[in-house]
């Protein structure tokens, strides 16, 4: 029997702009399995990045719960939910991913610094989490120094270097070529398989949906469909 | 310490994304500082002076009299034995030396013309110990020993009476009966101290001779004091009181006697409130602009920096530490320049002589010292540091208060 990792049920955001008042999440109820490779697809303004937000603590909703490895995720604090964050969940966003006063190595470190690793033994694993997604050689590189496709991997890199329970991903490819964006998903691919960490991704990229194990499609705030590819 | 490291790496290399930016914040900071620190210096410069000029010329750090008799002035209010006085209180921590003197207001009269006078009876040899009258001496020789009808006296008061060294002066003043005493003397010196009240008023004779002319026997009307150091002087005077207490006697600090003295403490210490109150808005109009321009530009790098798992209470140390970084940079610059000039002019001082009639008004050199004292460097640090955390408070504040989701939209 496998493991619920994520369970969702009725949430629902609102966001207003002066009188109108417009539903980003209608309801959504949602089972994801530890261990899931799941692509979010969708229209721009279906609430693909709106669901991504709630999974990942980013933003509350107006109403519903959930519940992330055991853990009611809205009843924390905001610092508990950056805690929550830090030892469990892992982002890729589309762009801007790092902190840009730091180098490749500093930044997959600086989460493991964060959880209070020593020096010396978080930047052993981050040249080991670099190697791993191609990017021997680039320790020292800030990101103005990177291209997009390598600042993407780092962002991978410090995003498993924590081994999360889950990592986000929200449009991974959408500023990068398609060969750069498929190398990118075969990474994050075989992440999965390898290591069974969970992938929640949004993405309205045909290559990155042709990848997905399990495929929800949302349209309007809501869950329009949801199949195991 | 871990996480101190990199609030302080963060902080370093987020000034340094705009080197012009930070290099003008920190100028303009650095400059601000030098100047208040050299301030601060002149400030505490010339009130050493003046406190020095004031205690150490004529007054002494502390005075014991008879009580009333600094108001009254009166020689019916006297210390009848002060020897006996001296013996008692000798012991008392605190004391460098002391001295008595007779002091009573008179006339001093010459061939020609007659001039009012505060006219002292000190002893010779021990004021020389006591206070700086006998290195004024600008033309003859300070009270020769033996010599019971010698007067010294100021060379302004000298040029109004129209009399110099060896000529004859006849000094009256009323005596406790109230009938009016006179006595001749001959000057033996003359005393420039830059001082008006004593180069303009003041004639010094032997004490014996002063109690005797004015019938008074061993009696005096002050035993002065000088204290080991100004920072001594109000717990010295506290023991004298308790030492004194029941006795009839007053115990007077320097800037009791002249309340002109206590406004230039007083206003000392405003000066010193004000110049930190300019420090702390200086750092704060330098760095609040700069540190919320930095803060709104990485808007998103706080969201992801929120999404990764750092708390809000990081953020905010994070953003504070960046702050206080930049001061260190404007303020240890600052320090640098403005406690550099304040040694070399305190070495050589800054001459204005110029307006030397208006500083003698105030017991203080033509040639300004500036004098850099550790309190004094402290509290503008502290008042830097007050300001950048003040500074750092409102852009901390509302980078730790980000939601993280709207953060992660801004470009």
């Amino acid at each position: 029997m496998p493991e619920v990792l994520i369970s969702a049920s009725g949430l629902t955001r609102y966001y207003e702009s002066g009188e109108l008042r417009v539903a980003a999440l209608d309801g959504i109820d949602l089972l994801i399995n530890r261990g899931a490779y799941v692509v979010l697809a969708g229209r721009s303004g279906s609430g693909k990045t709106t669901l991504l937000n709630m999974l990942g603590g980013l933003d509350r909703p107006d109403s519903g719960s959930l519940v992330i490895a055991g853990q009611d995720l809205l009843a924390m604090s905001s610092a508990g939910r950056a805690n929550f964050r830090l030892c469990h969940l892992g982002f890729v966003f589309q762009a801007y991913n790092l902190i840009r006063v730091l180098s490749a190595r500093e930044n997959v470190a600086y989460v493991l610094q964060l959880q209070g690793m020593d020096k010396k033994q978080r930047f052993r694993l981050a040249d080991q989490w670099l190697a791993k997604v191609g990017l021997q050689g680039f320790e020292n590189r800030r990101p103005d120094q990177m291209s997009g496709g390598q600042q993407q991997r780092v962002a991978v890199a410090r995003a498993l270097a924590t081994e999360p329970d889950l990592v986000l991903a929200d449009e991974p490819t959408a500023n990068l070529d398609s060969h750069t964006g498929e190398s990118l998903m075969g990474l994050m691919r075989q992440l999965n398989e390898e290591r069974g960490t969970t992938f929640v991704i949004a993405s309205h990229d045909p290559a990155v949906i042709a990848s997905a194990r399990t495929l929800i499609t949302m349209q309007d705030g809501r869950i329009e469909s949801s199949k195991t590819v | 310490m871990d996480n101190l490291s990199i609030y302080l790496k963060l902080g370093w290399r987020n000034l340094w994304l705009h080197p012009l930016r930070t290099t003008l914040t920190a100028v303009a900071l650095g400059i601000g500082i030098a100047a208040l620190t050299f301030l601060s210096a002149m400030d505490d410069g010339w009130m050493q002076q003046i406190k020095t000029n004031f205690a150490l010329t004529m007054t002494g750090h502390i005075q014991i009299h008879a009580d009333g008799f600094e108001d009254s002035r009166k020689l019916a209010q006297r210390i009848v034995d002060p020897q006996a006085m001296m013996k008692a209180i000798g012991n008392i921590s605190g004391i460098q030396t002391m001295a008595r003197r007779v002091r009573v207001s008179g006339l001093a009269s010459s061939a020609g013309a007659n001039a009012g006078a505060f006219i002292y009876g000190v002893e010779p040899e021990a004021e020389q110990r006591l206070s700086r009258l006998a290195t004024f001496i600008s033309a003859g020789a300070w009270l020769p020993a033996g010599d019971k009808r010698a007067a010294v006296l100021g060379d302004g008061l000298a040029d109004r009476l129209g009399i110099g060294i060896g000529d004859k002066l006849v000094l009256m003043a009323a005596v406790p009966g109230g009938d009016i005493a006179s006595e001749v003397f001959r000057v033996r010196g003359l005393i420039h101290s830059g001082v008006m009240d004593v180069d303009d008023m003041s004639v010094i004779v032997p004490l014996t001779t002063a109690q005797q002319w004015l019938g008074i026997g061993q009696a005096v009307t002050d035993i002065v004091i000088r204290a080991d150091s100004f920072e001594r002087v109000t717990p010295l005077a506290e023991n004298l009181k308790n030492a004194l207490s029941g006795q009839g006697m007053e115990v007077l600090r320097w800037f009791d006697i002249d309340p002109m003295a206590q406004q230039w403490a007083d206003f000392a210490d405003a000066y010193t409130w004000i110049v930190l109150l300019i420090v702390i808005i200086v750092v704060l109009a330098e760095v609040l602009n700069t540190m919320l321009m930095s803060m709104h530009e990485r808007v998103r790098e706080f969201g992801l920096m929120s999404a990764l798992g750092v708390a809000p209470a990081q953020v905010f140390a994070m953003v504070v530490w960046e702050t206080v970084i930049l001061v260190f940079i404007g303020g240890l610059s600052g320090f640098t320049i403005g406690g550099g000039l304040s040694l070399w002019y305190g070495e050589y001082g800054i001459d204005l002589s110029q307006f030397a009639i208006a500083f003698s008004f105030m017991y203080m050199d033509p040639v300004i010292h500036p004098l850099l004292q550790a309190d004094s460097i402290l509290r503008i640090l502290g008042a830097s540091l007050f300001g950048a955390i003040i500074a750092g408070l409102i852009p901390a504040w509302k980078a730790s208060k980000l939601e993280p989701a709207s953060a992660l939209r801004e470009l």
